[in-house]
């Protein structure tokens, strides 16, 4: 906020858009739509974070088949992971260089681009770890989809919306979906499953060919990211 | 002086904190300056670590007001939390004291203070 000028509005507006998207998620944990003013209005717990910008505690379960190709392409609609990467990060605030980035999901992405032979502009849809708002700010400039620093403003023009030029979350995200803290990441990538698959109903992004999860945990020293797509 | 594999651990890490002292290592290997504690040296992997004395001045880099807190710290809300650059260059995350919480911005200086919570030493910030 201190460097690049990110307001709580904008970050209000990625809480606003996930709960937007989770209304139409049926297993969702929060399906109820919410308004900016709510966000701004809810009570701080860290500022400039406040109830609304955090994701809540959630029970959930997720689970995926992985097949070799060979058996995969005798099933219905295999969805192939192009790309796969983790990186690490000092886990300690005081040991990072530069608190407005993550620099493990810069590298992860890197890695997981070059695996899967393309790049932030060739992905259709994103789930990422919108544990808080600005993480979701954040993750969206590490991933490459905007510059850093623009990520604030891109969310609060939509352009992370469902119907937008990238959508991000899709299922709701850890904001709207819930955060089951072991059964995340395996949660997002069943929803860019349905996603590259068509079948995911009021919330399908037309057309997704390609998809991107990313999952973050011990204070963003730790990050994963996966891209999938299908034939 | 020679190195030492460990010369301080976080146990005297906090005992030196809690008498009024905030230490840091230097690499004998590098230079490279590190606060807390740790095994390796993070810029050259080396294990040469020699004990620093810092003179406990620096500037909020960044910060935050708890107004929910862990159950043990619950009577304490709110209180500031902030990363602080030391004048030596390295950043250690510490409770802010004594500087009221509208005042707390980036690049406010501040000076280390020692704090007890719960009988545990603990790194503090209070005014320069």
């Amino acid at each position: 906020m201190e460097k690049y000028g990110t307001t709580e509005a904008q970050m209000a507006a990625v809480a606003v858009k996930n709960h937007r998207h989770g209304a139409l998620n049926p297993k969702a944990q929060f399906q109820k739509q919410i308004t900016i003013d709510q966000v701004l209005r809810s009570a701080y717990v860290a500022d400039p974070l406040k109830l609304y910008d955090c994701c809540p505690f959630s029970d959930g379960g997720a689970a995926l088949v992985l097949a070799s190709e060979e058996v995969a392409r005798r099933h219905r609609k295999p969805v192939w992971v192009l790309g796969s990467a983790a990186a690490s990060d000092w886990m300690l605030l005081g040991d990072k260089r530069d608190l407005s980035r993550v620099p493990a999901t810069e590298r992860a992405a890197a890695a997981a681009y070059r695996q899967a032979g393309v790049g932030p502009r060739d992905v259709d849809v994103v789930e990422l770890h919108d544990c808080f708002t600005i993480a979701e700010i954040v993750a969206t400039e590490g991933l490459g989809l905007f510059e850093p620093g623009a990520g604030g403003r891109a969310a609060e023009a939509g352009r992370t919306s469902l119907g937008g030029e990238i959508p991000v979350n899709p299922s709701g995200g850890l904001k709207a979906k819930g955060h089951p803290i072991g059964a995340t990441g395996a949660a997002q990538i069943a929803e860019i499953v349905t996603q590259i698959r068509g079948e995911a109903g009021p919330r399908q992004v037309d057309g997704a060919k390609t998809g991107l999860t990313h999952t973050l945990g011990g204070n963003t020293a730790t990050v994963l990211v996966s891209l999938f797509g299908r034939d | 002086m020679a190195a030492t594999e460990s010369p301080i651990t976080a146990r005297a890490f906090f005992e030196r904190v809690r008498a009024g002292q905030l230490t840091a290592l230097k690499c004998g290997s590098c230079g490279e300056l590190a606060i807390p504690p740790r095994q390796l040296c993070p810029a050259c992997h080396a294990k040469a670590w020699q004990p620093v004395d810092l003179r406990g001045e620096g500037t909020i880099a960044s910060f935050t007001i708890i107004r929910v807190a862990p159950r043990a710290h619950a009577g304490d809300a709110p209180y500031a939390l902030a990363v602080v650059k030391l004048r030596e260059g390295v950043s250690i995350l510490g409770r802010l004291v004594d500087i009221p919480l509208e005042k707390v911005s980036v690049g406010l200086p501040v000076r280390f203070r020692p704090l007890v919570i719960g009988n545990q030493p603990t790194v503090g910030f209070g005014p320069s």
